[in-house]
């Protein structure tokens, strides 16, 4: 069957969207198609060699700056041709995974029956019940599904979760560490991110003399910069400094080759993980594991838990970024080194990642995850909901039956039911 | 007893409905249905709106508490002993929570599979009782979220309805094969039937499209199959195949438990079936030995040989069908499912139904209008000793203008609402 996914998001969604295509990729005779922004497409072409690309322009921080006119002459040349290429392919069976505008109107050239998550259908925006179901525990953060487990799990049968990337494994090119990310909050200042990194050489949980690469757009090059003086002397000069130097190519290279990478949550994070490179994550302010945790086994996050956590980027923070803290507490190099759980500095939690029949999930190493017995509940119901298998025998989980499920779940017929979802329109037995 | 049937919007459930009612009327229920399906064309206009997706989300949970508040209506006008809701009826849990506390007994027949079907879980408290078509795990599972009143009440046929026909050449011609199958195209099946193409064979149903293999004997280019041709189709085929559906395509023959409806519908007609042997059917039909009234399959490997026998064996059909047939007729027809929901409720209730206590409506009346009144009852199909609400219940279901007689009685029932009860006289 000929399917198409549509991501028009950033880099870490392309990433994160693996699942969902490897899944598409294994069924027999498959063929399958992605749509996403043009600038994007170097990148998926190396991430998924076998997939077809339609590029179309989405992204606009430079469009923005053009008058309307201009804008309007760039967006339709682009697009147009695009979307008649897209629209002659009759489709069997298309993925739209993102609850925004421009994805519902690019949804808008195929048959609504064909097309699963965000559904146009004749100017009526619909969401279908998977993803109705994900707006309602988006309300419970701190136990929710990882963005890549979501999106994978609009197929029926998705691709097993260890048969998606490799096992992390140390590549020989020292460590890697990523400078800030979209998203500001979440990142370590350059003091504690270096005094992290000294931590991590000092105590040998990456070779002392190792290589460090320092990665992150054009735009990062200050905030390099700034790292790079925070740091001892002798480590700056272990420094290689590749912040806006690379091209799609150039970063998967550096990121293949390393030993282990530092990063905050961002796109280079789950193309480490991609590519098999063992990631250790740090996770503050708006920035939990559960939901966008580097996908596949070998991997570890530092997650900062506080009670305002996770909180929203786009508002300001009332606490002084207080999870902030314990990233720079002088105890997390003790705990870094001796591994003893006694040392690890309150607020934060030491996880790695696992994987169970839904997907991706994060046990802890060290500190207490308050949240861990309600998200074993979680992903309980969640394996049932999915048909995900051997989840009958233990109880059932009434709390979120009664919480997630919603009358127009059972009432009404929907594709993307628990049973739609696998039977498709008609259920016989 | 008075029962109103819920029937949900959509769904395989919706025949099943329908033939709860019709077998609840047969033991001399009084039924009423709530015709749900009536309420999705205006379901579906709401996604014409053009609106914003969390405004359509809106208006549809709304629309649906507005249905559910119209089953609350009928079912205070209506006053029934038993409101019997189908699987994916329109019953919000608001509503049920308000049955509840008014004293009116519920209950869900729920003919899906727990395991695909996961929603139970949300609902199934909130229903006094609870019928089921699997066992085992998922009464362990029910009791495990407080629902005690569960009762196994497996699928059964309508036999006004899944009967033998005498079929014209014509419809011989065009519902007959040597070997057929009626549902959904399935992966297990689709795989399954490959192997078949070999045989005078058809394939009837939905969803078999984008199969190269198959679509050859593919019927009617792959439309739905109403209930009637489907009792043609079973009436007309020499060797019906019923491979229960799965979805997933490795082991084609699953050996799951519960038995689908086409199993006893097949049966009632007096059609011959190949269906493969699922864990709940040995209690409802003898499958082996020289008095077997079912002839299974548990792998495909034997499926062609079996066909093959039983195609140069019209005679062993024959005797299969009938004894397949008697045994449906004697215990799988849904008027002894509903005998047996009935009773289950009766014993876990205590003093239900609650007695009617209202004099027969010819009561007191002079010999000429008693008489009257009895034709009337007659013709409604009622008892001749119903009461007078029972009467004014059932002209109320009349279709059309009404006979003298039967406008009277309504105009009675009103006039006596307006004068006589406010004045202390007797209803």
């Amino acid at each position: 069957m000929r399917q198409l996914v549509l991501q028009l998001a950033r880099f870490g969604d392309l990433v994160q969207t693996r699942r969902l295509l490897l899944s598409l990729l294994a069924e027999p005779q498959s063929e399958v198609h992605l749509c996403l922004d043009a600038s994007l497409a170097p990148l998926a072409a190396l991430l998924y060699p076998t997939v077809t690309l339609h590029p179309v322009t989405a992204h606009g921080t430079a469009l923005a700056k053009l008058a309307p006119q201009q804008q309007a002459a760039a967006l339709l040349g682009a697009n147009v041709p695009a979307f008649r290429q897209l629209s002659r392919l009759d489709f069997g069976r298309v993925y739209n995974l993102n609850f925004s505008p421009l994805n519902l109107r690019v949804a808008s050239l195929f048959d609504p029956r064909t097309v699963r998550g965000h559904v146009w259908e004749n100017g009526q925006e619909r969401t279908g019940q998977w993803a109705r179901l994900a707006m309602r525990w988006s309300s419970m953060r701190r136990i929710g599904l990882n963005i890549e487990d979501f999106w994978a799990w609009h197929h029926p049968f998705p691709l097993a979760p260890e048969k998606v990337n490799p096992p992390a494994q140390g590549r020989g090119g020292g460590l890697g560490v990523v400078l800030a990310g979209r998203e500001s909050r979440r990142s370590l200042p350059p003091k504690e991110l270096a005094a992290l990194v000294c931590a991590l050489l000092d105590t040998r949980l990456v070779r002392d003399d190792a290589p460090l690469t320092l990665l992150g757009s054009a735009a990062e090059a200050k905030a390099a910069h700034q790292f790079l003086r925070e740091l001892p002397p002798r480590r700056a000069r272990q420094a290689k400094n590749l912040c806006g130097g690379t091209d799609w190519a150039g970063l998967a290279a550096s990121v293949g080759g390393l030993d282990l990478l530092l990063t905050p949550d961002t796109g280079t994070m789950h193309l480490a993980a991609a590519l098999g490179v063992p990631v250790l994550a740090t996770f503050l302010s708006s920035a939990w594991c559960s939901e966008t945790g580097p996908y596949g086994l070998g991997h570890r996050v530092l997650q900062a838990q506080m009670e305002c956590l996770p909180c929203l980027e786009s508002q300001p923070c009332e606490q002084g970024v207080a999870c902030l803290r314990p990233f720079g507490d002088a105890r997390l190099t003790r705990y870094l080194a001796t591994g003893d759980a006694r040392h690890l500095p309150e607020g934060l939690l030491d996880l790695d990642s696992a994987l169970d029949v839904v997907g991706v999930v994060f046990t802890a190493r060290a500190g207490e995850d308050a949240a861990a017995a309600k998200r074993a509940r979680f992903r309980q119901f969640l394996a049932r909901h999915l048909g995900a298998g051997g989840a009958w025998n233990a109880e059932p989980v009434r709390e979120f039956a009664e919480r997630l499920y919603a009358e127009r779940d059972w009432m009404a017929p929907d594709p993307e039911s628990s049973a739609g979802r696998i039977f498709g329109g008609s259920i016989d037995f | 007893m008075r029962v109103l049937v819920v029937l949900p919007l959509y769904g395989g459930s919706l025949p099943v409905g329908r033939y709860c009612a019709a077998a609840l009327a047969e033991l001399g229920h009084q039924v009423e249905v709530f015709e749900a399906p009536e309420f999705q064309a205006s379901f579906h206009a709401l996604r014409g709106l053009k609106v914003t997706a969390d405004r359509l989300q809106y208006l549809e949970n709304s629309y649906l508490q507005l249905v559910s508040q119209a089953v609350l209506a009928k079912v205070e006008t209506f006053e029934p002993d038993l409101v019997l809701a189908l699987a994916q009826a329109p019953l919000s849990l608001q509503a049920l929570k308000r049955l509840r506390r008014d004293g009116v007994a519920t209950a869900m027949w729920f003919v899906e599979d727990f395991r695909l079907f996961t929603y139970w879980q949300g609902f199934a408290p909130f229903y006094d009782f609870f019928a089921v078509i699997q066992k085992g795990e998922f009464f362990e599972q029910l009791r495990n979220i407080g629902v005690d009143n569960t009762v196994y009440l497996p699928l059964a046929a309508q036999p006004n309805i899944h009967k033998p026909l005498e079929l014209s050449p014509v419809e011989q011609r065009r519902f007959g094969s040597d070997v057929s199958f009626m549902g959904a195209g399935y992966p297990n099946r689709r795989m399954a039937f490959r192997d078949l193409v070999r045989f005078d064979f058809k394939l009837w149903g939905t969803e078999w499209e984008g199969d190269p293999i198959l679509a050859p004997f593919v019927q009617m280019a792959g439309a739905r199959v109403t209930s009637e041709d489907c009792v043609r189709i079973y009436n007309a085929s020499k060797v019906n195949i019923n491979l229960h559906s799965s979805v997933q395509a490795q082991d084609l023959v699953t050996g799951g438990d519960f038995v689908n409806p086409r199993t006893f519908e097949v049966a009632a007609c007096g059609g011959f079936q190949l269906v493969d042997r699922r864990g709940l059917m040995a209690e409802l039909f003898e499958t082996e030995g020289p008095q077997a009234e079912l002839a299974v399959f548990d792998s495909m490997g034997e499926l062609g040989a079996r066909i093959d026998h039983f195609l140069a064996h019209p005679e062993e059909r024959q005797a299969f069908a009938e004894r397949g047939r008697a045994r449906v007729l004697a215990e799988h027809t849904y008027a002894v499912r509903m005998r047996t929901l009935l009773e289950f409720i009766a014993a876990r209730r205590p003093g239900w139904p609650k007695p009617r206590t209202a004099a027969p409506a010819a009561d007191g009346l002079p010999p000429e209008l008693a008489a009257d009144i009895g034709a009337l009852l007659e013709r409604l199909g009622l008892p001749a000793d119903a009461a007078f609400e029972d009467l004014v219940w059932a002209i109320r279901q009349q279709q059309g203008a009404l006979g003298e007689m039967d406008a009277a009685v309504l105009f009675l029932d009103e006039w006596r609402k307006l004068y006589a009860r406010k004045n202390g006289s007797v209803g």
